[in-house]
C-alpha cells in the first residue's frame, strides 16, 4: 500500500467508526430503534466476528486449531480474556516448535 | 425518578471521576494494545500507520478486523462494511446513553461520542444509574483509555521493530484470531447466538471458496444477522418460550 492509500483507508475507517459512535444518538433524536433492528444489530456484531475467524482458522491448520481450542477452553473456565489468549498462543507456538 | 431532574453537564471534576474508575482496566488495555501493535506490524502495516490507526479509529476489534483488508488495491467496500459491522454495536450503545447525551447541546455531544468504547460505556451506564449526570465521566475515562491504547500500540510497534522476532514462531500471527475467540465467548448470550453464528461461520466458509477475496466476512455476517433476526421473530410469535434476558 502506498502511504497515501494507507492514510486514506485509515481515515475512512475512522470516519465509519465515528459514525457508529454518534449514530445512535442522532437516530434516537428522531426515531426509536425498533426491536427488530436491535435484534439484527445484536446478531450482526457476533456474526461478523465468526465470519472473520472461521475461514482463516480452518485454513491455517493444526496450530491454529489447537490455539483456538485451548483459548476457548480457558475462556469458558476462567472468563479471563488475556490469560486465555496467552495460553492459546503458547499452545500454538508449542505445536509449531514440535511439529 | 428524581435524579433525572438533575441538570446534565460536562466538567473537569466529572472527567477525573471517570478516569479514576477506569484505572483498574488499564493493564489489560495495554496488553491488548501491544498485541495490536505487534499484529499490525505482522500484517505489513508501517509503524506510523499503526499508530495513526489506533489514534483515529480507537476501536480494538475493528482495527484487528481491518488489518486483513489493508491491502493494495484497497478493497473499499469490504473494508468499510466490515468495520461498520464490527462497530455497529456502538449505535445501540449510543442509543442507551441517549437520555444522558441527548440533553446536551449538540457540540458537547461530539467529544463524548468520540471516546465511547465498550469498557467506559459500561462504566458510564453504571454511573448514570447511581445518579451521575456529568458526561465528563465518560470523557475522562475515554481520554485515559485513548492515551493508554495509543501508548500500548506504540510499545507493540517498538517491540517488533527493536527485536527481530519470528512472528509465526511465537504464534503472533494468531493473536487476532484468538482475541476474537475470547470476545465471542464473552459475547455469547445463549442458544440463539449459536444458530446465528453457525450460519455465519458456514456461509463465510463457503463464500471464502466461491466469492472473490474479502467478501466472506460480509456474506457470513449478513447471513448470521438475518438468521438471528428470523429466529428472534419466530420466538416472538411463540410466547410460551419466552426466555430472553432482561
Amino acid at each position: 500500500m502506498s502511504p497515501l492509500q494507507t492514510i486514506l483507508a485509515i481515515l475512512a475507517i475512522g470516519l465509519v467508526t465515528y459514525a457508529t459512535r454518534i449514530g445512535g444518538i442522532l437516530i434516537m433524536a428522531r426515531i426509536p430503534v425498533s426491536p427488530r433492528i436491535e435484534a439484527f444489530l445484536r446478531y450482526l456484531s457476533g456474526s461478523v466476528l465468526v465470519a472473520l475467524v472461521v475461514p482463516p482458522v480452518i485454513h491455517t491448520g493444526p496450530a491454529a486449531w489447537l490455539g483456538v481450542a485451548v483459548t476457548l477452553a480457558a475462556m469458558l473456565r476462567t472468563r479471563h480474556a488475556l490469560l486465555s489468549l496467552v495460553l492459546g498462543m503458547a499452545a500454538a507456538a508449542g505445536y509449531r516448535a514440535l511439529a | 425518578m428524581t435524579t433525572s431532574e438533575t441538570p446534565v453537564c460536562l466538567t473537569a471534576a466529572g472527567m477525573v471521576r471517570g478516569a479514576r474508575q477506569m484505572a483498574f482496566a488499564l493493564v489489560s488495555v495495554v496488553l491488548f494494545a501491544v498485541a495490536f501493535g505487534v499484529a499490525a506490524r505482522g500484517a505489513g502495516l508501517e509503524g506510523w500507520a499503526t499508530l495513526l490507526m489506533s489514534g483515529a479509529v480507537f476501536a480494538g476489534a475493528s482495527q484487528f478486523a481491518a488489518l486483513e483488508l489493508m491491502t493494495a488495491p484497497v478493497p473499499w467496500i469490504p473494508l468499510l462494511a466490515v468495520v461498520f459491522a464490527v462497530n455497529a454495536r456502538h449505535i445501540l450503545m449510543g442509543a442507551v446513553l441517549y437520555p444522558w447525551f441527548g440533553r446536551l447541546p449538540f457540540v458537547q455531544r461530539l467529544l463524548p461520542a468520540a471516546v465511547m468504547t465498550d469498557i467506559n460505556w459500561a462504566l458510564a451506564v453504571q454511573a448514570y444509574d447511581r445518579g451521575e449526570r456529568d458526561i465528563g465521566h465518560l470523557v475522562g475515562s475515554g481520554l485515559l483509555l485513548w492515551v493508554t491504547w495509543l501508548a500500548g500500540t506504540g510499545l507493540g510497534v517498538a517491540l517488533v521493530d527493536a527485536v527481530t522476532i519470528d512472528l509465526e514462531r511465537f504464534a503472533v500471527d494468531l493473536v487476532f484470531l484468538l482475541f476474537f475467540v475470547c470476545l465471542l465467548t464473552s459475547l455469547r448470550r445463549g442458544r440463539s447466538d449459536d444458530i446465528a453464528w453457525l450460519v455465519a461461520g458456514a456461509t463465510a466458509l463457503v463464500a471464502w471458496h466461491v466469492l472473490p477475496a474479502h467478501w466472506h466476512v460480509l456474506s457470513g455476517a449478513l447471513a448470521g444477522g438475518i438468521a438471528g433476526l428470523l429466529h428472534h421473530e419466530r420466538r416472538r410469535h411463540q410466547p410460551e418460550r419466552h426466555d430472553h434476558p432482561q
